[in-house]
């Protein structure tokens, strides 16, 4: 098993972050980074799929808690999770998958890293914000939203990864 | 039966998926804005003392500011009372229990303006006499929102920069109504829809709370009119209007308790009630 301890830490700061930093930033409207996907990008490559999903739900439903969304971050973060494997058997090969370690540039290839990161945080951007919106009434609002946030998060996100990554065995 | 549960063998983890995510589109698709406000205020009975900490320290560095606008805000109530105490008989003594509204300061926990339905959470709840549907303003009085739920020490307000959020407005001044809402755009800027064309309005026109609602006391200002039109049936406008109140430096609000409001509601209840 991976660093538990090092994945609780990932777990807490990548929650904390969320509610007490990025959930409370007014800078502009359409600016709403979702960093707490960290943690279920950031698991193991070879993690089983329903450690993965069950990560991805504890997360999903914190969130949801904090942030009085009523299941739309669990929503999002479930299809991430459930489809995470997938991803990386596309990304990377079923082999090396199977090889195990954490996802990271080194081990990924950089190319492959900023591939899976990007893909993984646009699908959960296209449910959160297409379910929040749940019309496409104000579709030109929904997208630049969707744009800026989605470009934030996939930033923020790798800053996260780039911090917790070395304390984290590469194999 | 051994084929079934070799099945449920092998995709227990897509069943699962499934399962949880029709669960939760089921929950959210059920949920309103009154269920996240709800959830949003018993959350606070955790998070509420950091996020209050944390909006403390950003709340400092703009206190030059506020208390600019508090000091223009008393100037210009200083002025009105002046004008007033010219007015009335001063001889007659004010009896408190005649007056419609209590007013009570509280501060800004945390708040968003990023979301399609921001909410913002106060620190004041049902200990402090915090009821729903009381009306929040800014210090210097503009429409902010209004009360959705409470908890003991906390309370969460729908703000008007929420795609839920409507309210009677009306031209300062004039007799005609229409209503507030948000399209989830600029934070700057909401939509007055539904003005009849007899309104007069124009650019620049300041749009205030009609009062019929009962959340909000007639005559707050909401913002002034940048532009309208007429609607496809030539019936109403439609118009932009800037908002007073700036929703991304909101640190401390004034709730206001409309005292009658029970007895009002009900009445009108009961008057339906007999109607229908």
């Amino acid at each position: 098993m991976y660093r538990v301890g090092y994945y609780i830490l990932l777990f807490v700061v990548a929650a904390l972050l969320q509610i007490f930093f990025f959930n409370t930033l007014s800078l502009w409207v359409y600016f709403a980074p979702m960093v707490y996907t960290t943690f279920v990008l950031l698991l193991p490559l070879n993690a089983s799929s329903i450690v993965v999903l069950l990560s991805g739900l504890v997360m999903g439903v914190t969130m949801d808690l904090t942030m009085g969304t009523a299941g739309l971050n669990t929503i999002a973060t479930l299809a991430m999770a459930y489809l995470r494997r997938p991803m990386l058997n596309l990304t990377l090969g079923a082999d090396i998958v199977r090889d195990g370690g954490v996802p990271t540039p080194m081990r990924m290839g950089r190319r492959q890293f900023w591939q899976y990161l990007t893909i993984m945080v646009i699908l959960h951007g296209v449910l959160f914000f297409g379910f929040e919106a749940f019309t496409t009434a104000y579709f030109g609002h929904l997208f630049l939203r969707f744009m800026v946030s989605t470009l934030a998060s996939i930033l923020f996100v790798r800053l996260l990864a780039a911090l917790f990554t070395p304390k984290l065995s590469m194999r | 039966m051994y084929r079934l549960l070799e099945f449920i063998r092998r995709s227990y983890v897509t069943l699962l998926f499934v399962v949880f995510e029709v669960v939760a589109i089921g929950i959210y698709a059920r949920s309103t804005y009154y269920t996240q406000a709800t959830i949003l205020a018993r959350a606070n009975a955790v998070t509420g003392g950091l996020a209050g900490t944390i909006t403390d320290i950003g709340g400092y560095f703009s206190l030059a500011k506020e208390n600019r606008a508090l000091t223009e805000r008393v100037a210009e109530l200083e002025q009105r009372l002046a004008f007033y105490d010219g007015m009335v008989d001063t001889s007659r003594e004010v009896d408190i229990s005649e007056l419609q509204y209590e007013f009570m300061p509280a501060r800004v926990v945390s708040s968003s303006i990023n979301r399609s339905r921001n909410f913002i959470t106060l620190n004041k709840g049902l200990r402090d006499g915090v009821m729903n549907d009381m009306a929040v303003l800014s210090p210097s009085g503009e429409a902010v929102g209004y009360i959705l739920d409470c908890s003991e020490r906390y309370s969460v307000a729908i703000s008007i920069l929420n795609t839920s959020f409507r309210t009677g407005c009306k031209i300062k001044g004039d007799g005609y109504s229409g209503s507030i809402e948000w399209n989830g755009g600029s934070p700057y800027e909401v939509t007055m829809c539904e003005l009849s064309k007899y309104a007069q309005i124009e650019v620049g026109a300041e749009v205030v709370t009609t009062g019929v609602s009962h959340y909000f006391p007639s005559d707050m200002r909401i913002g002034w009119v940048e532009s309208f039109e007429l609607d496809d049936s030539k019936t109403y406008y439609n118009a932009k209007v800037r908002l007073a109140a700036d929703f991304s430096n909101l640190y401390n609000v004034v709730l206001v308790k409309y005292i009658d409001r029970e007895e009002v509601v009900g009445l009108e209840q009961r008057a339906k009630g007999m109607v229908y």
